[in-house]
């Protein structure tokens, strides 16, 4: 019996995923991500750190994609730089969601001054024109790959705690809720164990869309120099490669690529989620 | 220099008579509550504004290094001279008089001076916005034109290969980081087939006068903005896609068909009226980020505008500059915001507030 459930739902998550192009598309692309992230030291054929003797050397030949003005192996570079864009991406938006679910939840679920003083913050949050604010930060504290990812954290939860108020208000006035007050359950207790959980897809789709957003943002970081410097980062590769481009195109143009792809797969996955998950979504399909 | 106080007020006195000429033109009933409404988001506004100028002040004075130091020059440092700089900015004084300081002189519109150049803060910001509102004004008008037309096209063909194609492109250019693609455009249009100069505004070497000047400066400017109708275009295309596929299933669109309109009639007296409002919404917020939102491909095509400046200050630390910048920038978003909201709520009377 409790074998073909679990068999039916694997076989209704697999009629979703069939159904739903994005979310296909995305996961496909999440595979090889993935697979990049985690093997792409095995996957390096040299040292994406040391310098070799042939710099600017064209793609093909001896290094698939070229080497640089110092002599870095670009694909190396690009193997490992994978690892740091999915690091800083989801990182911040993880934060992102923390800090949206508590502040929309608290907002939504206890209502009055709460809420008030909440949504205050939230729009004018809203207000600030968050990348300069970034850029602003990390010039003036430091651009450790840390504060990167926090301060795209902090400036980036709005969303999230728009969508979770919405949920908070409209989960309050079910009568599973009504009852647990009824028996006297704490309120604080219900937040976390009741409102919370159920309310939690929509931003479960928001934080995967987050993570392209957050993957944007540190490639333009480090493309003005305001990345971690002890990291290898694609948009320091790009920036980098800027001061060599008409002749040597390859140093810019495949971490570009590789910040597409990954950008994609984050993008395609939340477009997806957000189909399945979010019941309002159902009419734009 | 200072701000000319006088446009200031002309332009609060604006917005208070086409505030009250809201009020009037709506009745009674809703006009008092689009009143409050506004005022709720003045008041929003005044607290973003006040906001910023506080982490402005705090910022300043967290940064690295002490700025007396690096204007008496960092190889004899004379005890008098960083005594004299630090009276002379007020640096000697209670970090609140400090802060009092800071608004007086910003009342009078003075961001100070940048520690790099010799020259206000102001005047920097000055000769930048011309340039940037060039680039990013016409980027904003061609990608809302491209995007919606694009976005409707395939709302009406859904499903079918070319709705499929166009979104498929839609999603490849909003994954595109806005500076990648511009250098790519450098590469291809300047570099091997040469239509296009690579960078700058203007051919220093040329001199130009008159119509060859415009034309110059125009050939300049075809790269930025083709770079940036193109990140832009996909927000547009996405909007007008799902708000006209939206329309089309509300109930309302099945009625008009059932009295036998013609289907071509319905699409463009009822369902393009309502599926352009969020358009309009989201051209207004793009209105609002008209100075931040072009910075990168600035800095890529070395436009003179407000990103290269940012830029520069960034690299050379710049901090007075910097958060001159970001002050005026807050102040503009937050503007252009509330101004949105406003005539959202005005435009469209289903919205709540």
């Amino acid at each position: 019996m409790a074998k073909s459930r679990t068999k039916n739902r694997i076989h209704a998550i697999w009629h979703t995923i069939q159904g739903n192009s994005q979310l296909k598309v995305g996961l496909i692309l999440l595979a090889v991500l993935l697979f990049v992230a985690i093997f792409g030291p095995m996957l390096a054929p040299y040292n994406p750190n040391r310098l070799y003797s042939e710099t600017f050397s064209a793609p093909g030949g001896k290094f698939f994609l070229g080497t640089d003005n110092l002599g870095h192996d670009i694909w190396s570079q690009i193997l490992y730089g994978a690892s740091t864009s999915l690091e800083i991406g989801v990182i911040a938006a993880v934060i992102s969601a923390v800090i949206g679910i508590a502040v929309g939840g608290i907002a939504g679920f206890y209502g009055g001054l709460a809420d008030r003083i909440l949504n205050e913050i939230m729009n004018m949050f809203l207000m600030l024109p968050t990348f300069f604010l970034i850029l602003l930060i990390i010039a003036t504290f430091g651009s450790s790959m840390m504060n990167v990812m926090i301060v795209i954290g902090l400036t980036s939860w709005v969303g999230n705690a728009r969508l979770m108020r919405a949920q908070a208000i409209s989960i309050k006035e079910r009568t599973y809720i009504k009852s647990s007050i009824a028996i006297g359950e704490d309120r604080f207790s219900i937040l976390v164990r009741h409102v919370l959980p159920n309310g939690i897809f929509p931003i479960i789709a928001n934080t995967t869309m987050n993570i392209s957003g957050a993957i944007l943002t540190e490639a333009g970081l480090s493309f003005l120099g305001l990345g971690d410097p002890n990291v290898i980062s694609w948009g320091q590769i790009i920036a980098n490669g800027k001061s060599y481009l008409p002749r040597c195109w390859w140093i810019c143009t495949f971490p570009g690529i590789a910040t597409i792809f990954t950008v994609l797969t984050f993008f395609l996955l939340g477009e997806g989620l957000n189909r399945v998950l979010s019941p309002k979504m159902d009419a734009n399909k | 220099m200072k701000i000319n106080l006088k446009r200031i007020y002309i332009s609060v006195t604006i917005g208070t008579i086409t505030g009250h000429v809201l009020f009037m033109l709506s009745d009674a009933g809703r006009g008092k509550r689009m009143k409050k409404f506004v005022l709720k988001r003045l008041g929003t506004g005044a607290l973003v504004v006040l906001f910023s100028v506080l982490f402005n002040f705090v910022i300043i004075r967290l940064a690295p290094g002490d700025p007396t130091r690096l204007l008496a020059g960092k190889d004899n440092p004379n005890p008098e001279l960083i005594a004299g700089l630090r009276a002379r900015y007020g640096l000697d004084k209670p970090i609140l008089t400090q802060f009092w300081i800071y608004i007086k002189q910003l009342m009078h519109g003075d961001f100070g001076y940048s520690y790099v150049s010799s020259s206000t803060v102001w005047d920097l910001i000055k000769t930048r916005i011309g340039p940037t509102l060039m680039v990013s004004l016409t980027g904003a008008i061609l990608a809302v034109l491209i995007g919606t037309l694009l976005g409707v096209y395939a709302a009406r063909k859904k499903g079918e290969k070319i709705d499929i194609f166009l979104c498929s492109i839609s999603y490849l250019f909003d994954s595109t980081p806005s500076f990648w693609l511009g250098l790519m455009m450098i590469l291809l249009f300047s570099s091997i087939l040469k239509w296009f100069p690579t960078s700058g505004m203007y051919n220093l070497r040329a001199n130009y006068t008159g119509f060859a000047h415009t034309a110059d400066v125009l050939k300049h400017l075809f790269l930025p903005v083709t770079t940036l109708t193109l990140i832009n275009i996909p927000y547009y295309f996405r909007i007008a896609r799902s708000s006209v596929l939206q329309t089309m299933s509300e109930d309302f669109i099945m009625t008009l068909r059932a009295t036998g309109m013609s289907e071509r009639k319905i699409f463009n007296k009822y369902v393009m009226r309502n599926a352009i409002i969020p358009t309009i919404t989201v051209f207004g917020i793009t209105l609002a980020y008209i100075i931040t939102g072009v910075a990168m491909i600035e800095i890529v095509f070395a436009w003179p505008g407000m990103g290269r400046l940012m830029l520069d200050s960034i690299t050379k630390r710049d901090y007075p500059t910097l958060s001159g910048i970001y002050l005026l920038l807050s102040i503009s978003v937050a503007v252009m915001m509330i101004v949105v909201d406003v005539v959202y709520a005005w435009v469209d009377p289903r919205i709540r507030y």
